[in-house]
């Protein structure tokens, strides 16, 4: 079986989803989201037990990185349409339409379709490929980020996130066009076989080309300095499309940079200058992340700093790209990612739902409250700064090996010091949800059934990771 | 007769001038265009560089694939473009990004 079928699969789902939304007016718009659910989980299995041939057509390869990334981009699909379901109310407030129920099937067909596009991405090895799929998750993103559009910020989030995602494709094609240019091919395969033999007189076009396409690329993954659109974007967008744009977007931009780096591996003399570009771009990423989150008070914005923090980690796994873990480390790294990102962005939801609003004080009391949320949010909290016996920890202690064995010693004492800064502003919302006193109601939130077994299996999956990293590894490999 | 220097040099002005446009201009309209006018900039060097890549005396179609894609692209992300942009003025009656302030901490 020809592993493309998987993305074809998804493709049509998301289509056909578009289509029940357009002629089907009564049924439910939640039926969607649960038949999205379900279709990308069969997916899901599909590719664990498919058996799918590791063959490599031309541009399109089929290797263990592209498998992982796959289920991560499913995965996080998945876990978005549920917390979808739970914003659905915001989302029919904003949109106003003929029906009370317009809009709503869009929200849950368009991230179907964003998923396809990194599926393929994840298995791109030509640069035309890798452009077209990033283009079609960026495009979809366009949209849902503008999505609920009687809401003034979530439209200037769109526009901002329109004219600088716009602005990172126009950087990446030109890079594109001057490796071309030099390699006169567009082939990654074929890129890493010509590079040997480029005349020393063609690498400063090379090296312009490569430059360019980090610069693109240091956009999708939020690494300093041009990061300043995530912020904005972050708070602005609809919260589960935050939870999509920091984890999808961020893994997709990170397999691109890892393919275009072992492509370049053969030809050590512009290699070692991209090498040397990403570290600056790791410790700037580090700092900044980190230290601008400091004095954040909403929550979004919040994770958007940590976001750019943690951009800055998978850097530097990246900038030791020469370490033999360095691959693993990222993987891991991304992984538990995924997984408390997503539990942070999963209980916001249910809590900004009823408490009407994502400040930090919004959380205060929460423990009173609802103490398995709190404690949900305390996981996840205490992942993220790297807590031991968690799946953050385990993401960094990788990082850190791989930086060590080659020599990084820059970035690490860096990284020590913004670990440290990360405890604080981690802790700050543990700090309001246990030791400070609510002003407002005292009821418990309510928690649909769906939502409670994601929150369980993440809270589960997260001390699966940090206390059996066996374990772990067994189950990404 | 033109050579492929002529081709990158104006394909590289060309670029200039839109990033140029990105950073100074003050409406979203004119940013838009002046983004277009960067992906152009990488279809006129793209053509430029597969015309002088001869190959069995044809010049290399890979790139000219590319340029394809790249307008296709580029047509999109206007349409969606000014669908955002629309909805922004309706919303703000302003296309200037100094407006955009209200998301700061």
């Amino acid at each position: 079986m020809s592993p493309i079928l998987l993305e074809l699969i998804v493709l049509t789902l998301g289509l056909a989803l578009l289509l029940v939304e357009s002629f089907a007016d009564r049924l439910n718009r939640n039926t969607i989201a649960i038949i999205g659910i379900i279709g990308l989980a069969l997916v899901f299995l599909l590719l664990q037990f498919g058996g799918f041939s590791s063959t490599a057509v031309a541009g399109y390869t089929q290797d263990k990185a592209a498998l992982f990334f796959k289920k991560f981009a499913l995965v996080t699909t998945i876990i978005v349409l549920i917390m979808s379901i739970d914003y659905s109310d915001t989302v029919r407030k904003f949109v106003h339409g003929i029906t009370p129920q317009a809009g709503i099937g869009e929200f849950y067909s368009l991230p179907i379709l964003t998923c396809a596009g990194l599926m393929w991405m994840a298995s791109a090895t030509d640069f035309i490929l890798i452009f077209i799929s990033l283009e079609l998750v960026t495009v979809s993103f366009y949209t849902l980020v503008a999505f609920t559009r009687r809401n003034p910020s979530s439209l200037e989030a769109g526009a901002k996130y329109l004219i600088l995602g716009a602005l990172s494709t126009g950087f990446f094609i030109y890079g594109i066009t001057w490796i071309y240019g030099v390699t006169q091919n567009t082939n990654l395969t074929a890129i890493a076989k010509v590079l040997p033999s480029i005349p020393a007189s063609d690498q400063n076009g090379l090296l312009f080309g490569a430059m360019l396409v980090l610069v693109g690329l240091g956009f999708k993954v939020a690494a300093a300095p041009f990061q300043f659109w995530v912020p904005d974007v972050y708070q602005g967008a609809p919260t589960p499309i935050t939870a999509f744009l920091s984890v999808g977007s961020k893994a997709a931009g990170f397999i691109v940079l890892l393919r275009v780096l072992e492509a370049f591996q053969s030809l050590p003399a512009v290699e070692s200058k991209l090498s040397f570009a990403i570290v600056l771009l790791a410790a700037a990423t580090l700092v900044y992340g980190n230290l601008a989150a400091l004095p954040q008070t909403n929550f979004k914005r919040l994770m958007a700093y940590s976001s750019i923090g943690h951009a800055g980690y998978l850097l530097m796994a990246v900038a030791s790209f020469g370490a033999l873990d360095a691959g693993l480390a990222v993987v891991v790294y991304l992984a538990a990612y995924l997984l408390m990102t997503l539990l942070s962005f999963i209980v916001l939801i249910i809590v900004a739902k009823n408490s009407e609003g994502d400040d930090i004080t919004h959380f205060n009391g929460l423990s009173k409250r609802s103490p398995f949320l709190a404690f949900s949010l305390l996981i996840a909290m205490a992942s993220l700064a790297g807590v031991p016996l968690t799946a953050g920890f385990l993401g960094k202690f990788l990082v850190f090996k791989v930086a060590f064995e080659s020599q990084q010693f820059l970035l690490i004492v860096v990284a020590i010091i913004t670990v440290g800064c990360g405890f604080y502003y981690y802790l700050k919302v543990v700090r309001a949800m246990y030791w400070q006193t609510t002003t407002g109601t005292q009821t418990a939130i309510p928690v649909s059934l769906l939502s409670t077994i994601t929150i369980g299996a993440l809270v589960v999956l997260i001390f699966l990771f940090g206390i059996f990293p066996q374990l772990g590894a067994g189950l990404l490999s | 007769m033109a050579t492929l220097n002529d081709y990158l040099l104006a394909s590289g002005l060309l670029f200039t001038v839109g990033f140029a446009g990105v950073l100074l201009r003050r409406n979203i309209i004119i940013i838009f265009m002046s983004l277009e006018l960067m992906l152009n900039a990488a279809n006129l060097s793209l053509v430029g560089f597969s015309r002088f890549h001869v190959r069995a005396g044809l010049p290399d179609y890979n790139a000219q694939v590319l340029v394809f894609f790249i307008i296709t692209v580029a047509a999109a992300e206007v349409a969606v473009g000014l669908a955002v942009i629309v909805a922004l003025y309706r919303a703000k009656q302003t296309t200037h990004i100094e407006d955009l302030n209200s998301l700061k901490f």
